[in-house]
């Protein structure tokens, strides 16, 4: 990674809910161009900093810097505003509904004098985004509940970068995918590196994520317990952060 | 309570009408009775009317054995003169229904209408083509409003409401040899059918029977409240000689009031043939007699009525058919003569 | 869609069995739009309302107390003011069920069960169950018995319901929003939609177009009655079914709920011109229904 400034700060950020510490002292940088992977055991605070990061969730304490400066996000759309979209596990698609519509769903375009839906606009860059990403799919019109899975989870990564002028969290993105589909989803996440943006995942498979990230973040129960260049460490010590057994 | 929507229809009517209780039926104008038995298509008519391809449309307010029976009675009467029946409806008691009813039916041109208008209110701009049309109109019970006997309509026809009341009386103090204490279940609600037969009962027992007296009164709007009312009716006049009920439905329930007292000497009389009120009167319990109205006399003096108009005939305003009192001894032909159909089995 | 298929074949057949009885007489023709107006604005504000994953039970009741509304202000007060406030009422109502849905998050159908019942009793004792007569001409000219340019007052209405319907279901960020909301509520959160306005909005839809329907009754009957809408609840909830809008929401038609409604009065129609008996037409009717909303959901589940 070039010396760049850093696109996301996390400083000492803690998150209680009531008397319970999800995330304590966390502290992260990440830049423009990084997949950095966030690995832990279940009830880790992965999803918990994730919904921190995007503005679900208010830290305790702690602070937040965007492009160097300090942020509160006082919900999602707030933080999605700022360039911060999110590939939620449940892919968050409306099945009924064509791609483009989905991909351009709370943000439909409109063309004057009416204001009305300018569908073949959504269509047209619809497909060109998926074009981009190699995301096959029949066409931009087609019915999400048409898809294969793989397909859907193309879909909601071509609409997280397309809406995303910073950071794309993934939060599991290939859990339910077959061994294709995951191969084909891994690539389209590598090729958001080339749009420059910053990329933080959540994933249960240390295989994808040292073929993916440039740092690895291990979480147990809330406490951060470090970060690896992945080119600089292995699966061994990765386990054994997570699971605390040396 | 074969009745009762019939009634909630015609409460409409009641404002048209003065409340006093009537010595006999009187229209929703005021109009004087005619008796149905009067209303007669003669046989010389005959030719004129099947070389005239009448045709006649059925627009019924809603389903019941009462409507079953008057249809029954009218298309009888129009096929003995060639009279087509060619459309029968029922509004369910919308009046958007029945306007859309009357509409379609006109399609086919009908040169007669029997309908029972659901109210005169929202049936005035309903029948307002059919009228401008031509068209013999024949209403039962309910008048739209501001129609012209004789240039809008052709006559009104209905029970005889009063002889229904009255009949109840009389076989009431048949059974009680004209003598002892009555209960009065009256109908609590504004309601043209129901309180001119309740009256007419009332008027009936004060002036024609003074041995009788009436020594209880309990107006009643929910059927289902009857064996509560029953019973606190029977706690403060334990030795009632007889009850009136207003009509079949509360009558279950103040029969049952009876028999969980053991009671088997309170004659009871309604209104409107039941079943179960009627098989209590045949195996001898607390039941007296029913009144019944002849509904497919009804109908069939309402098809007369119309075809009485296309010969060119007077036809009175308002016409009535007559009540028959059932009771034990003839419950068959009773049910014969008010529906035209056989008694349930039951009862046989 | 099913609908079309559906809506040409019952057509078909009724132009060629009924041809003698003038099934196909403008007069009759003209009679079947006449009737299925109501029912048809009706069908437009449901189709909003289950697109966005909620029912609504209470338009029936809403229809009632609006034109009641009318035609006691009519009484008193000019055309403009009895219209407002049978939209009004309509609007109000509406937004009473959708704050309940949206914010206090219960159940549509338990809501617009109890409203149904509730303003079905409160138009009953709004004018002691009596029928009030409309004698505002101006009024029943505009929304019932008048004609522009040859075209009766209600088949424009239904054309202008249905054309700004489907425009606004097609062809706006609103309609979109509405169609998420339904298909996937928490997708629909996650994008920024508003999902609680929505529920709120499409709630007040199907009051204003319930309200409007109430107008029209009113208008064409010349009199308002507390029965009015009480019957169209499983007609209006057909139409829309036999339409190809879901019922759990995400997905549906206003052109096809036309056709839905227009199948439901061609029906009612036909079956009294083939001259059954009342009993038999409800039989007949039902079990048209039951196939036409079989084959439609058969066919939106592939």
């Amino acid at each position: 990674m070039s010396e760049q400034k850093n696109l996301l700060s996390l400083r000492n950020i803690h998150k209680a809910f009531g008397g319970v510490i999800a995330i304590q002292d966390f502290s992260l940088d990440l830049k423009a161009g990084e997949i950095v992977a966030l690995v832990g055991d279940n009830g880790a605070g992965k999803s918990t900093l994730i919904k921190i990061i995007s503005g679900v969730y208010t830290p305790t304490s702690g602070d937040i810097e965007l492009d160097g400066e300090a942020i509160s996000f006082r919900d999602a759309s707030t933080a999605r505003a700022k360039g911060i979209e999110v590939v939620y596990q449940d892919l968050a698609l409306a099945d009924q509904q064509p791609v483009f519509m989905n991909m351009f769903l709370g943000r439909e375009l409109t063309k004057p004098p009416f204001g009305l839906l300018d569908k073949q606009r959504m269509r047209e860059e619809s497909q060109q985004l998926v074009d981009e990403l190699d995301v096959r799919i029949p066409s931009a019109a087609s019915t999400i509940s048409e898809l294969s899975g793989g397909q859907r989870q193309g879909i909601a990564i071509a609409r997280a970068t397309h809406w995303a002028s910073k950071l794309v969290l993934l939060d599991e993105p290939t859990a339910a995918l077959g061994v294709a589909e995951t191969a084909r989803v891994e690539d389209q996440i590598a090729k958001l590196k080339e749009k420059n943006l910053a990329i933080l995942i959540i994933s249960h498979s240390l295989d994808q994520v040292f073929k993916l990230s440039d740092r690895i973040c291990v979480l147990r129960r809330g406490k951060q317990i470090g970060v690896r260049e992945t080119k600089n460490t292995d699966k061994n010590e990765i386990v054994s952060m997570i699971t605390g057994v040396a | 309570m074969k009745h009762l929507v019939k009634t909630i229809l015609c409460g409409a009517a009641v404002m048209l009408t003065p409340m006093i209780a009537q010595a006999q039926t009187i229209g929703p104008k005021g109009e004087a009775a005619t008796p149905s038995s009067e209303i007669v298509v003669s046989d010389s008519s005959a030719e004129t009317l099947k070389n005239g391809n009448y045709t006649a449309a059925l627009l019924w307010h809603d389903q019941s054995d009462f409507v079953n029976a008057v249809t029954a009675g009218a298309t009888a009467e129009f096929e003995r003169f060639g009279v087509e029946v060619v459309a029968t409806t029922s509004a369910g008691f919308d009046a958007a229904k029945q306007r859309s009813d009357i509409e379609t039916a006109l399609t086919k041109k009908p040169s007669i209408i029997l309908s029972l208008p659901l109210d005169p209110v929202t049936s005035a701009a309903a029948f307002k083509e059919a009228k401008d049309e031509g068209v013999k109109l024949v209403f039962l019970s309910n008048l739209p409003a501001n129609y012209e006997h004789g240039t809008d309509y052709t006559t009104v026809a209905t029970d005889d409401l009063f002889q229904m009341g009255k009949q109840a009386a009389d076989a009431l103090a048949a059974s009680m040899e004209e003598k002892g204490t009555v209960g009065w279940i009256y109908h609590d609600a504004d309601y043209y059918v129901t309180n001119q037969r309740d009256n007419a009962f009332k008027t009936t027992i004060e002036n024609d029977y003074p041995n009788i007296s009436i020594v209880a009164e309990q107006g009643i709007s929910d059927p289902a409240r009857a064996e509560e009312i029953a019973n606190a009716m029977l706690l403060r006049n334990p030795d009632l000689g007889g009850i009136y009920v207003t009509w079949a439905g509360p009558a279950e329930g103040v029969l049952a009031a009876l028999r969980a007292n053991g009671n088997k000497t309170t004659k009871i009389v309604t209104l409107d043939l039941s079943e179960p009120v009627a098989l209590d009167m045949v195996r001898g319990g607390n039941v007296a007699a029913i009144v019944a109205d002849e509904a497919y006399e009804l109908g069939r003096t309402m098809a007369a009525a119309a075809m009485l108009d296309l010969l060119d005939q007077d036809v009175p305003p308002f016409i009535v058919a007559p009540a028959v009192t059932v009771t034990a001894d003839n419950v068959s032909e009773g049910w014969m003569q008010s529906l035209r159909v056989e008694a349930p089995e039951s009862l046989r | 869609m099913v609908v079309y298929i559906g809506f040409i074949a019952i057509f078909l057949f009724f132009a060629v069995t009924l041809y003698d009885d003038g099934f196909l007489t403008q007069r009759n023709l003209t009679n079947i739009l006449l009737q299925t107006a109501p029912a048809t604005i009706m069908a437009i504000g449901l189709v909003f309302a289950l697109s966005a994953g909620e029912i609504d039970l209470s338009f029936g009741s809403i229809v009632a107390v609006s034109a009641l509304t009318v035609a006691v202000v009519l009484q008193d007060y000019p055309l403009i003011v009895g219209v407002a406030a049978g939209l009004g009422v309509g609007v109000a109502i509406g937004a009473l069920n959708g704050v309940l849905v949206a914010y206090l998050k219960l159940p549509s159908f338990l809501v617009t069960l109890a409203t149904m019942g509730l303003f079905a009793g409160i138009a009953r004792s709004m004018t002691d169950l009596r029928s009030v007569p409309v004698m505002n001409e101006t009024f029943t000219g505009i929304f019932g018995s008048g004609k522009l340019f040859s075209l009766p007052s209600l088949v424009i209405w239904t054309a202008i319901g249905v054309g700004v319907g489907h425009l606004v279901y097609r062809q706006t960020r609103f309609g979109a929003h509405v169609l998420a909301t339904g298909d996937n509520p928490r997708a629909a959160l996650v994008t920024g939609i508003k999902v609680a306005r929505i529920r709120l909005y499409v709630l007040m839809i199907s009051g204003f177009t319930a309200g409007m329907a109430g107008l029209l009754y009113a208008g064409r009957l010349q009199a308002a009655k507390y029965t009015l809408g009480e019957s169209d609840l499983m007609t209006v909830i057909a139409a829309v079914i036999v339409g190809g809008t879901a019922l759990n929401g995400g997905k549906g038609s206003i052109i096809g709920a036309l056709l839905g409604s227009l199948l439901m009065g061609m029906l009612n129609n036909g079956l009294i011109l083939m001259n059954l008996r009342v009993s038999d037409q409800m039989i007949v009717r039902g079990l048209i229904i039951l196939l036409a909303v079989a084959v439609s959901l058969r066919d939106s589940k592939r």
